[in-house]
């Protein structure tokens, strides 16, 4: 928390070599969060992507009231979000209700990259609503309060906490039913 | 489950965002170039607190600088001096300090304060400091803590209930070697070695005998006065006790007049100086900042952005654009009289908040709304030290005249910036620039 204080006062004073920094210690993390959420690496990697551009053009602007790495998380969160909306408006059809095909269990990316278990919960997750998908990620990965999370997507915290337990509930159910 | 997930970002994604970040920081740097590089000296001048500071320092200054006068007629020789004073490794000593300042013709205003200051080479500089209590006496009014050893500044403003602790490796950052000014300011140093003095002869301060030295050259003077007003003078005095050859009085006395005829001077007395007092580490460490005091903003480097957002807050306060922005050593006085002139929405609530305030709070208080708009000065006057041929239209120019050139600056042989009248910023070639400049108003 110290050294991320530090690394955003020295970024405030124009010195922007720090985001090489802050972009190594958390760009995993960001890029996983981002896949979990959109279910496509090649998105995530956007997503990030542009958030660094926004943090950069942020610079002696920026001013860090919680974590940096719930900050970042928070970005990656609405952007992908922006994402979503916005595929969904391309595609006409809601995109959750779509089964786009690397959220497919047998996508050979996802296998590669987190093995056979990691690869079904990645394609189960895909199957969620992404309003669901988005509660249950940011607050098991990135560990974010239910409070945080309803006032990013501007509903009630009850509302976000039915959305965990639906998302829950599903996961489980199509896991079980995938490991058997 | 959920945990254990873990992706790589790619090469591509580092390579992308690296280079994004480098092309942020070669932009910063072109644009650094013109940036005022402010000297931590002009930074301690600015700060109403750190001011305090600069006496003790102006005291090793000008002892450095004696060594360069030659040994006086009586016999004490000033070289011998000044390597008595490199031995010291601390000192104690008083300052009084008193300015009056002329913001308008009919507004004068006066700040007085005493402080105490502990220096030492190894751990750095304290100040205390009081103000008169307007219910009679003297009232802590700031303290402030430089450590060399940990490079940090803790300064506590109590009559404004603020804080500040800054780093002051941020100064070596964006100024390279000026930190060296921190210890051996060499504006004061160069001043010292070029003026003439009289030997003031033999007499006694405190039972102490002492010997006097006085220049009224006003190429002598610390970076207090401010050299481009017109008028100087300057009376300087120091004695250096006969016995040990240490000085144990300073006197400075400066005044100008600028450039609206508004007379500045200034007046400090070091007195009750102690060499190599003793002193524990503790003494420099800050002491915890009282519940309730604020976050102090500290002036950071000031830019295009931090211009146009001075330029807002002028059509905020003034509902126009000051008329000139060259005067940094002026600015408080420029932004106080446009204020009370102004009939602005802004302006005129600020007026009824500020009613029944001393005029000193007042001026504080309107300087706090005010504070874009130094920055615009100092953008400014960092453009001119720079030759970065700066020129302003505020005289003529105003919000409504959105595609006339407001500010400028040059970027490069090829390439200016402008900032126009409705505030939007480009990059315009030299030719572009002269037709822009050619259909201004006279």
């Amino acid at each position: 928390m110290l050294e991320d204080k530090l690394l955003i006062w020295k970024f405030n004073r124009g010195n922007l070599n720090v985001l090489r920094g802050i972009y190594e210690k958390y760009k995993d993390d960001l890029v996983t969060l981002a896949a979990a959420l959109l279910n496509d690496v090649s998105s995530a990697e956007d997503v990030v992507h542009e958030v660094f551009v926004s943090f950069i053009e942020s610079s002696r602007k920026f001013r860090l009231t919680g974590t940096l790495k719930g900050y970042l998380a928070t970005c990656v969160a609405n952007n992908a979000r922006n994402k979503n909306k916005a595929r969904r408006t391309h595609r006409g059809i809601a995109f959750d209700q779509a089964s786009p095909a690397k959220a497919d269990s047998n996508n050979p990316e996802f296998h590669a990259i987190f093995g056979e278990e990691l690869s079904q919960l990645s394609w189960a997750l895909g199957q969620l609503p992404y309003e669901q998908r988005e509660v249950l990620i940011l607050h098991t990965y990135s560990g974010m309060r239910f409070k945080t999370i309803a006032q990013q997507q501007s509903v009630s915290i009850n509302t976000v906490q039915g959305r965990y337990r639906y998302a829950l509930d599903k996961l489980r159910s199509m896991l079980n039913g995938e490991i058997k | 489950m959920i945990k254990k997930l873990q992706l790589k970002a790619s090469a591509e994604l580092d390579k992308r965002v690296h280079d994004d970040i480098s092309a942020a920081l070669t932009k910063s740097e072109q644009t650094k170039s013109v940036q005022p590089q402010p000297n931590i000296w002009r930074t301690i001048m600015k700060s109403p607190i750190t001011k305090l500071a600069t006496a003790a320092i102006v005291i090793i200054a000008c002892v450095i600088g004696l060594s360069l006068w030659r040994t006086t007629s009586s016999g004490i020789a000033l070289a011998d001096v000044l390597a008595r004073v490199e031995q010291v490794k601390a000192f104690r000593c008083k300052v009084s300090f008193t300015m009056n300042d002329q913001i308008a013709p009919d507004k004068p205003y006066q700040f007085e304060v005493r402080s105490t200051i502990l220096l030492s080479r190894e751990y750095g500089l304290k100040v205390n400091a009081e103000t008169p209590d307007p219910n009679g006496g003297w009232m802590p009014y700031a303290e402030t803590y430089i450590s060399d050893e940990k490079k940090t500044c803790v300064e506590i403003a109590h009559t404004k209930k603020k804080y500040v602790r800054e780093e002051l490796d941020y100064y070596a950052e964006t100024q390279g070697d000026q930190e060296e000014d921190w210890s051996d300011p060499g504006t004061i140093l160069k001043a010292i070695i070029a003026c003439k003095y009289e030997n003031l002869g033999r007499s006694t301060i405190d039972g102490v005998e002492v010997e006097g030295f006085r220049t009224t050259d006003p190429n002598c003077r610390s970076p207090v006065s401010e050299s481009r007003w017109s008028n100087p003078q300057v009376d300087v005095k120091l004695w250096v006790d006969v016995k040990t050859r240490l000085p144990v009085r300073f006197e400075e006395f400066s005044s100008s007049v600028d450039e609206r005829g508004n007379t500045h001077s200034q007046r400090q007395v070091v007195h009750d100086v102690e060499w190599d007092v003793p002193f524990t580490a503790a003494e420099f460490e800050p002491p915890p900042v009282p519940d309730g005091y604020e976050v102090l903003d500290v002036p950071r480097l000031n830019d295009e952005e931090t211009a146009i957002q001075g330029l807002k807050r002028c059509i905020e306060l003034f509902g126009n654009y000051l008329e000139n922005i060259s005067d940094d050593a002026g600015a408080k006085g420029i932004i106080f009289f446009a204020f009370e002139k102004s009939e602005t929405s802004t302006a005129l609530r600020l007026k009824e908040e500020i009613k029944g305030l001393t005029g000193e709070e007042k001026l504080d208080r309107v300087s706090d709304a005010g504070e874009p708009i130094f920055r615009l000065i100092w953008f400014y006057v960092g453009l001119v030290q720079d030759k970065k041929e700066p020129a302003y239209y505020g005289k003529t120019v105003t919000p409504k005249d959105a595609d006339k050139v407001l500010l400028r600056w040059k970027v490069s042989d090829s390439e200016y910036r402008v900032i126009f009248g409705d505030l939007r910023a480009e990059t315009v070639t030299p030719e572009k620039l002269a037709e822009l400049e050619a259909g201004l108003p006279k």
